[in-house]
């Protein structure tokens, strides 16, 4: 446990060194001039520009706007992701039938899909929830149908031993199995989500950071285009925090045991 | 991967075609250009295709470019961090904090340095293509097995042969997985740095279709962009299981 402690602390300062060691850097190309002063601001103007845009409210807004549909989108994606591996596990016809258009779909870049997408759902939320679900469900369905089929066969025979119907070995045995490699896609898909969000709020939106980031670049706002990159980076160690909280809690057997055997 | 029986093979269809015939009846129900069919798309697709096969040319081009700048700095880059270790923890939280960060948000910077010209969009592919590279070759030249580093040391190689000969051969698998990620997220950002930076290529081709409320063309170029990425991720699967065959190779061995 004490090694743990420090081995912790010892991240955090690290951490905080690459910090000042980047600010340093910034700083001193700022100063010396190597870069257009208007291009390449100080850390002091981003902050200015970034408490001006607290103040004023705008930024508060629009991050809490992307954030609630990043989340809410990658929620809703994963458990679609996952009742459709499912399934999958369950019919092995549905499973082969939707592999071909799981196949054409996924590569399809959320920027594409904005465009149509707009005249059939308009600006509101339902272009969110559709951009976002369609782009991110991927990664957990994948997993989880290839974590579902490598479930060993020992676990499942011991099931069927104890009389558990299928219902109960799938809620029991299996889905508990497939957990880590089900956390590892929504990880993945966890920064999609991101991506997409932005992507679809810079080609469609009239709110988030995505619109803010644009309208201020035509404005040339550089400070704040900066503290906005900045907040967007941060979005994503939010979004990181909470997925590994979940994954504790759904699939930290895994984790217990490695640390129970190192 | 074997001949599915005839009976297996049916039933994979049946799916696909039901999906096709609701959107079809749907399409016919709400018999508006904005909501097209099947049909229409598929119309759409023969009228096109050629200029559609163009503009995916022009995109695919930078996709390409793109992906190589990335690679050639990112490789050696994350090798040489995996090496000097004290320089590589310092930088890897702020890799850290460069991989949250969404591709399409350095768009409007990249803009101010490089204008909306093919540099720029190359700049911006080669960014979203980089991350994964040098993440999962950073990752893999750290843990490295230590024996390999013995090796090196009592063969008496000088710095650079060690990242030469063993490291990067030693990182190649991750590296794999690293290049199949970059191949994916390039293909992506290119489609949505066309539309933020128009000039051509078929991201520019859907935002003219958009603007013309002509949704069945729109349509018609997602697919396309659909096959090639399923395409190109397919050939970069097998490349990977080709050129890196004794890697599985030595998989299977171990699980015997």
């Amino acid at each position: 446990m004490g090694a743990f402690r420090f081995m912790e602390i010892l991240a955090w300062f690290r951490a905080i060194i690459s910090f000042l060691i980047i600010i340093v850097i910034w700083q001193s190309i700022a100063l010396l001039g190597l870069v257009p002063e208007k291009y390449f601001p100080s850390i002091l103007a981003i902050a200015a520009g970034f408490r001006d845009m607290v103040i004023s409210g705008e930024l508060v807004s629009a991050e809490l706007r992307t954030l609630s549909r990043a989340l809410l989108g990658v929620a809703s994606a994963s458990l679609l992701g996952i009742s459709l591996a499912v399934l999958g596990d369950l019919f092995p016809s549905f499973r082969r039938g939707f592999a071909p258009i799981a196949a054409l779909i996924q590569p399809v870049p959320p920027a594409a899909l904005v465009p149509m997408a707009v005249f059939m759902l308009g600006l509101g939320p339902k272009l969110y929830a559709f951009i976002v679900i369609l782009v991110t469900v991927w990664p957990p369905y994948f997993n989880g149908v290839a974590a579902l089929a490598s479930v060993s066969d020992v676990q499942i025979r011991t099931g069927q031993m104890l009389g558990l119907s299928r219902w109960q070995i799938l809620r029991q045995i299996k889905l508990p199995a497939a957990m880590p490699e089900i956390f590892a896609g929504i990880r993945y898909a966890s920064s999609i989500s991101l991506i997409a969000v932005v992507v679809a709020e810079m080609l469609a939106g009239h709110d988030g950071l995505g619109f803010l980031l644009i309208r201020k670049a035509f404005a040339i706002r550089i400070p704040e285009v900066y503290a906005l990159m900045f907040v967007c980076a941060v979005n994503g160690l939010i979004m990181n925090t909470a997925v590994n909280g979940l994954r504790w809690r759904f699939a930290g057997w895994q984790l217990r045991m490695a640390g129970q055997a190192a | 991967m074997s001949i599915l029986p005839d009976r297996q093979r049916y039933s994979a269809l049946v799916l696909p075609v039901v999906l096709l015939l609701v959107w079809q009846v749907l399409a016919w129900r709400a018999s508006t250009p904005l909501f097209p069919g099947p049909g229409q798309v598929a119309i759409s697709i023969w009228r096109l295709y050629p200029q559609i096969v163009g503009q995916i040319g022009y995109t695919l081009m930078r996709a390409a470019a793109g992906f190589l700048v990335a690679a050639v700095v990112m490789i050696p880059l994350g090798i040489l961090l995996g090496r000097l270790k004290t320089v590589g923890s310092v930088l890897e939280p702020i890799l850290d904090m460069m991989a949250t960060l969404p591709p399409p948000a350095v768009v409007p910077i990249v803009m101010l340095f490089a204008g909306t010209g093919d540099a720029a969009k190359i700049a911006v592919i080669a960014y979203a293509a980089g991350i994964p590279l040098i993440m999962n070759t950073y990752e893999a030249s750290k843990t490295l097995h230590p024996m390999a580093t013995l090796v090196a040391r009592s063969l008496r190689l000088r710095r650079l042969e060690t990242m030469v000969f063993i490291d990067l051969p030693a990182s190649l698998p991750m590296i794999a997985t690293g290049v199949r990620l970059a191949v994916a997220s390039a293909l992506l950002v290119s489609v949505t740095a066309e539309m933020l930076l128009a000039t051509n290529g078929i991201g520019v081709f859907l935002q003219r279709q958009q603007e013309n409320f002509q949704i069945a063309n729109g349509l018609a170029a997602i697919a396309f962009i659909s096959m090639i990425g399923l395409i190109v991720n397919d050939l970069v699967q097998r490349l990977e299981r080709r050129l890196l065959f004794w890697h599985y190779r030595l998989d299977l061995h171990n699980e015997r």
